[in-house]
């Protein structure tokens, strides 16, 4: 895996950060790989946020490191044609333009005037961009930091939950939006989420964390597991045999169901019609991300008043 | 380091803070010019004060007409340095001005650099308006409008006393995280606590020779030279003062910078 050319490769190396006796990020490490979009997950308050901005040079780490292509950070010559970063909604002034606030920006590093009303273009903006920040909706902000991450053509985008306040209208143009960058651009991509399903699509790979520790990373193509197909019908054992013959491998499951290795729903049904078998049940199961999500991070939430994991949809759902 | 000045300079002029500010201090500088050439010059010639109203030479008269508008001006400086840095953590502006520019200290010494580059601006826009109608109202009640070269001289330092100022104020704005808090309680004790401080030290000598002279307000009217309030009052010279002016800027100004400089930003 060599580097791509248009992107970076982001490097967490025993990253940790105390704040008295709390420890918010215990010993992250993890690599964000170039031309691939990487979803950064794990419940509200699991350390999302102080990892990220670590990587930023925001906040200090108390061990660890994390360099963008070998350079921490503070080290890089151009920030901003590096590392885009959109980490609040909020961090606009109220009393100036969103046209302005990217241009201080672009001041900053020497960008031109031309490159900010082309991102304000890009993400959709052009018109309110000129008005008071303080008038902006979330979606509206949320675009406006898009656009000055944007700003520089950076290697490597981190967007902290980039989705939060766009409606699904926007949500569906940010996950175009990535792909492209990711996969057209080979730029890294590094979103972080506390929901799953809003990047679950877009993803290729996962880090998942919990009370800031690594739980699981791979690409969503491992850790999504194979299809699977459930059956049920009045003498399993029977079926099992049948499906065997047609060359399918199935293991019996609670309440005479079987589990079919396969994502073929016909195949199953045709068996056990050749079989002369009822099928009173016939489903696709998908020992999916969302359910290993929250059996990773169920229960773990340190902090109180965060969201339950109640729309646990994952296991068992029929597709 | 000129592209991060431009950008803090940037920042100051794309909200609507620094045309109010403008026309506040034009006014202060010409309501105060006004004022105090009718005030000063009501006085018996060359007294000490016997009216409770300061006196001085022509010179020191025609200092404190000009300069009138300066201790509201300042006011308004510290205030600029406040928000300099007060409002970039108020919005979390500083999270994008850190990670743009992640040498914090270039950060820092490109907002001294722009608050002593506004001060300068502020101060030139004060002397309009003191100066243009302090000259006419010194020439209506028949006082030489410039009697010495001298008053070249506090015209050019009240420019620097209002970025000092400034710097002051970007210190206050950093060691006071509370945007709102360090407002007040930067204006407050630059205007009321401390002056009055200096009055209480001025009541034993050793607080009248060696503290009182070295307080911020004093040392500001050291430099611009001033009317005195009493005759006894001890007094630096005008570079003496520009000196202690500095350092307290300095002082202020490199604490807040040390300090945002390791400061995690959150």
């Amino acid at each position: 895996m060599s580097t791509h050319e248009r992107g970076a490769r982001v490097e967490f190396r025993g990253l940790t950060k105390r704040f008295g006796g709390f420890t918010a990020v215990d010993d992250l490490t993890f690599t964000v790989e170039p031309g691939r979009i990487t979803g950064f997950l794990g419940p509200n308050g699991a350390g999302k946020t102080t990892s990220l901005r670590m990587a930023l040079g925001l906040v200090r780490p108390t061990s660890g490191t994390v360099t963008i292509d070998g350079q921490a950070y503070a080290d890089l010559a151009d920030p901003l044609g590096t590392v885009g970063a959109a980490l609040e909604a909020t961090n606009f002034h109220p009393g100036r333009s969103g046209r302005d606030h990217l241009r201080v920006l672009a001041a900053t590093s020497g960008i031109p005037a031309t490159r900010v009303d082309e991102m304000l273009e890009l993400t959709g903006i052009p018109a309110f961009a000129r008005r008071r920040a303080g008038a902006y909706s979330m979606g509206m902000r949320q675009r406006l930091a898009l656009a000055a991450a944007l700003l520089g053509d950076p290697r490597v985008l981190v967007l902290d939950e980039p989705a939060n306040g766009l409606d699904p209208e926007g949500i569906r143009w940010l996950r175009g939006f990535l792909s492209m960058l990711s996969r057209e651009q080979g730029k890294t991509v590094l979103v972080s989420s506390h929901l799953l399903q809003e990047i679950a699509q877009t993803a290729d790979d996962v880090v998942i964390i919990a009370n800031g520790r690594l739980v699981r990373q791979g690409s969503v193509a491992d850790l999504d597991g194979d299809a699977h197909v459930v059956v049920r019908t009045s003498e399993p054992t029977a079926l099992a045999a049948a499906l065997e013959q047609a060359g399918l491998s199935a293991v019996p499951e609670e309440e005479g169901a079987l589990l079919v290795h396969t994502d073929d729903l016909r195949r199953v049904g045709e068996a056990a019609h050749a079989a002369g078998l009822p099928v009173w049940e016939l489903s696709r199961r998908r020992a999916d991300l969302e359910s290993l999500f929250f059996s990773l991070t169920e229960g773990t939430n340190r902090n109180l008043g965060s969201e339950q994991p109640g729309a646990a949809s994952g296991a068992g759902e029929v597709a | 380091m000129a592209s991060a000045v431009r950008a803090e300079l940037l920042k100051f002029l794309t909200t609507r803070l620094w045309w109010g500010m403008a026309i506040a201090v034009v006014v202060a500088g010409a309501v105060f010019a006004g004022l105090f050439a009718w005030v000063l010059t009501s006085a018996p010639e060359g007294a000490g004060g016997p009216g409770g109203v300061p006196g001085g030479d022509a010179v020191q008269v025609a200092n404190s007409v000009y300069t009138g508008g300066l201790s509201v001006g300042y006011l308004l400086m510290l205030t600029i340095g406040v928000m300099q840095i007060g409002s970039e953590y108020r919005h979390h502006t500083i999270t994008s001005t850190f990670l743009a520019q992640p040498r914090r200290a270039r950060v820092m010494a490109a907002k001294v650099v722009a608050l002593l580059v506004i001060g300068v601006g502020y101060g030139l826009l004060s002397l309009v308006g003191s100066v243009v109608v302090g000259a006419i109202g010194l020439d209506l009640v028949g006082e030489d409008p410039f009697p010495s070269t001298e008053i070249l001289r506090t015209l050019a330092l009240s420019l620097l006393v209002l970025g000092l100022w400034a710097l002051i104020g970007l210190g206050v704005g950093i060691l006071i995280p509370n945007q709102v808090a360090a407002l007040l309680i930067g204006v407050g004790v630059a205007w009321i606590v401390e002056p009055l401080l200096g009055l209480a030290f001025r009541a034993f000598e050793f607080g009248r020779e060696h503290i009182a002279p070295y307080m911020p307000t004093e040392a500001t009217n050291a430099i611009v030279n001033a009317v005195e309030s009493g005759p006894d009052s001890v007094r630096l010279s005008w570079w003496g003062g520009a000196l202690v002016l500095t350092a307290w800027a300095a002082l202020l100004a490199g604490v807040g910078s040390l300090l945002t400089v390791r400061r995690d930003v959150s």
